[in-house]
């Protein structure tokens, strides 16, 4: 009986051993490395010294570190409901019953699928000053101003969070639009007869059916921000004077510029328990609105 | 969950006629929203339309009449320039080469390890799934530096196979199969079994094809996952000519400040393949994404 339990064990073994191996080198084994680098003065180069908790307090009294986690939790809290709420409009208007739909739907959802480097020099070159595209249509309406979109502070923050919300609100509206299709279309027929306005259709019955789908997209886009990198450093590089510079971009360069592994691993941790404790969220709340 | 797809779909259309109808000639403002979807749809297009003209306008060419983009002359010399005298053609292999690579072994690996756990008795099975379901929760952006480090005791700094092995082990894709999976008759396989086929036939020539629908949804978003991938490029490649095209895209475009047609004909290059790619694959995009609930 044992033997024919090894021979099924041992038949399981070629199916499962490519994706277990990749998993635990690439997946598993990083985050206890990275517990290691943490507690160890370590360059590019090697590893140096043990040095135990340092970098750790260093991290609590860092201003940099608090500052650029600010940045992203501040970005976070500017594109989250702006994404839901465009999202949802959108994929209102992806619904309507027009031959235009397709064309709709494509176009809110085609700069998705551009490349993060793409998008970004798109929008440098658009938003120049003085021979830009952006600000030569504001002066076409005859409007005298001269907005420097990515060297003003407030500016820095508008285009970092308009080019985000353009560039990936399409997969939220997608999973807005499928939800309104999934409505039965009974619902609506049944309050028509009794008499309700477009309105209360709306307000009755589409938006509560809505909320599961919009828990999940608030969810993601919530856990989805706090990785922003990419598109800021790109675009702002992080500035002017670190207005803009996210904690990965800080990770990084502590890790790359200053040459510092082990402190850039220990503030990797940081994040790494930010994001952990929003996808356990994240995963209860899926798993919720399944039962 | 129902047809996500019932949107474009003429069964879906004549199964709602009735009450759309209906709702179209109680809706007085649809004209005024459908306009204003358009208007919106326009905005969102119009920055990708501009890049395509600047692309195709004379070299060095810049202006501060907006309509004046969109105006002839075009030539197409400048896609020519470029493809020929710049290494945008070779990073746009290297992202191709990386991609493709990545999806197929990703898809392999994957439905391998979801179809012994869907399918195979063996011990320790639901910890082994746990275990795997573990890697949902571990953000790769977190752990990125430690993988650095990984990579380059393994010798996969500045190599295609650095930027393809970490990237396979997909948990999601192990989670989306195996359900696939379950829904594969129990006496399908059984009968297969007693008839002395091997679990190895029983994956390639029953089960998997059953699943195709999970394999392209899967497959499209590895795609345009690695396509699209920038931080782990962007740090574990140094030579110019391993560089994939969203790393290669900056260094490039960063010479040019006040040129327009040079950058911009290299962001149409990098994304002419995907626009096509998107305009034939839309519906199982759509319908990918709306089953899975995933992001790209």
């Amino acid at each position: 009986m044992i033997k024919k339990q090894w021979n099924q064990d041992l038949k399981a073994i070629p199916f499962l051993l490519p994706f277990f191996i990749a998993y635990v080198i690439f997946t598993i084994f990083p985050i206890f490395k990275g517990l290691e680098m943490s507690l160890y003065e370590w360059t590019l180069v090697r590893k140096i010294e043990f040095v135990g908790l340092e970098n750790y307090v260093k991290m609590f009294s860092d201003v940099h570190f608090w500052r650029t986690l600010w940045n992203t939790t501040f970005f976070v809290i500017l594109t989250t409901p702006a994404m839901v709420l465009l999202a949802l409009g959108l994929a209102l208007l992806a619904n309507l019953n027009t031959k235009l739909r397709t064309f709709f739907r494509g176009s809110f959802f085609i700069p998705s699928i551009l490349s993060v480097s793409v998008i970004s020099f798109l929008m440098i070159f658009m938003l120049q000053p003085y021979n830009g595209f952006v600000n030569n249509i504001i002066q076409m309406f005859g409007i005298n101003w001269e907005p420097m979109w990515m060297a003003d502070r407030g500016l820095a923050w508008v285009t970092i969070v308009v080019v985000t919300l353009w560039w990936t609100v399409g997969f939220n509206m997608i999973l807005f639009l499928a939800a309104l299709q999934d409505i039965p279309a009974s619902l609506y027929e049944a309050s028509e007869i009794d008499g309700a306005s477009r309105w209360d259709m709306f307000r009755y019955i589409t938006l509560p059916q809505l909320i599961p789908i919009g828990r999940v997209v608030l969810l993601l886009q919530i856990l989805a921000s706090y990785k922003v990198f990419a598109q800021i450093l790109l675009i702002t590089g992080g500035g002017p004077g670190g207005a803009t510079r996210p904690l990965i971009q800080y990770i990084y360069e502590v890790g790359f510029k200053q040459n510092n592994l082990g402190y850039a691993a220990t503030m990797s941790y940081a994040l790494f328990f930010i994001l952990l404790i929003l996808s356990i969220v994240q995963l209860k709340n899926q798993r919720s609105g399944e039962n | 969950m129902s047809d996500p797809q019932t949107g474009h779909e003429t069964l879906g259309r004549t199964k709602r006629s009735k009450s759309t109808v209906l709702q179209r000639n109680r809706d007085p403002k649809l004209g005024l929203k459908v306009t204003l979807g358009f208007i919106i749809a326009v905005i969102f297009i119009l920055p990708i339309i501009w890049m395509l003209f600047v692309s195709i306008k004379p070299n060095g060419f810049s202006t501060t009449e907006p309509l004046e983009w969109f105006l002839p002359p075009y030539t197409f010399q400048n896609y020519t320039d470029i493809m020929f005298g710049s290494l945008i053609f070779r990073w746009l292999l290297n992202s191709v080469v990386v991609a493709l690579i990545t999806t197929v072994l990703t898809l392999l690996i994957t439905s391998l390890a979801a179809f012994a756990i869907s399918q195979m008795k063996f011990r320790y099975k639901n910890f082994i799934f746990i275990f795997f379901l573990l890697g949902l929760m571990i953000p790769g952006e977190a752990t990125i530096i430690p993988l650095y480090e990984v990579a380059k005791s393994l010798g996969l700094i500045d190599t295609y196979a650095g930027l393809i092995l970490p990237m396979i082990a997909s948990p999601m894709g192990v989670i989306i199969l195996k359900s696939f999976f379950d829904n594969v008759p129990k006496e399908v396989v059984e009968s297969a079994i007693i008839d002395g086929c091997s679990y190895f036939k029983l994956f390639y020539k029953i089960v998997l094809p059953l699943a195709k629908p999970a394999l392209s949804a899967i497959g499209i978003f590895t795609f345009i996952g690695s396509w699209n991938n920038f931080l782990w490029p962007y740090l574990s490649i140094m030579s110019e000519t391993l560089y994939t095209l969203p790393v290669g895209l900056p260094v490039f475009n960063a010479t040019y400040s006040q040129a327009y047609v040079q950058p911009m004909t290299a962001n149409a290059i990098a994304s002419i393949p995907v626009i096509i790619a998107f305009l034939i694959f839309e519906k199982q995009i759509v319908k990918g994404i709306s089953f899975t609930g995933i992001k790209g």
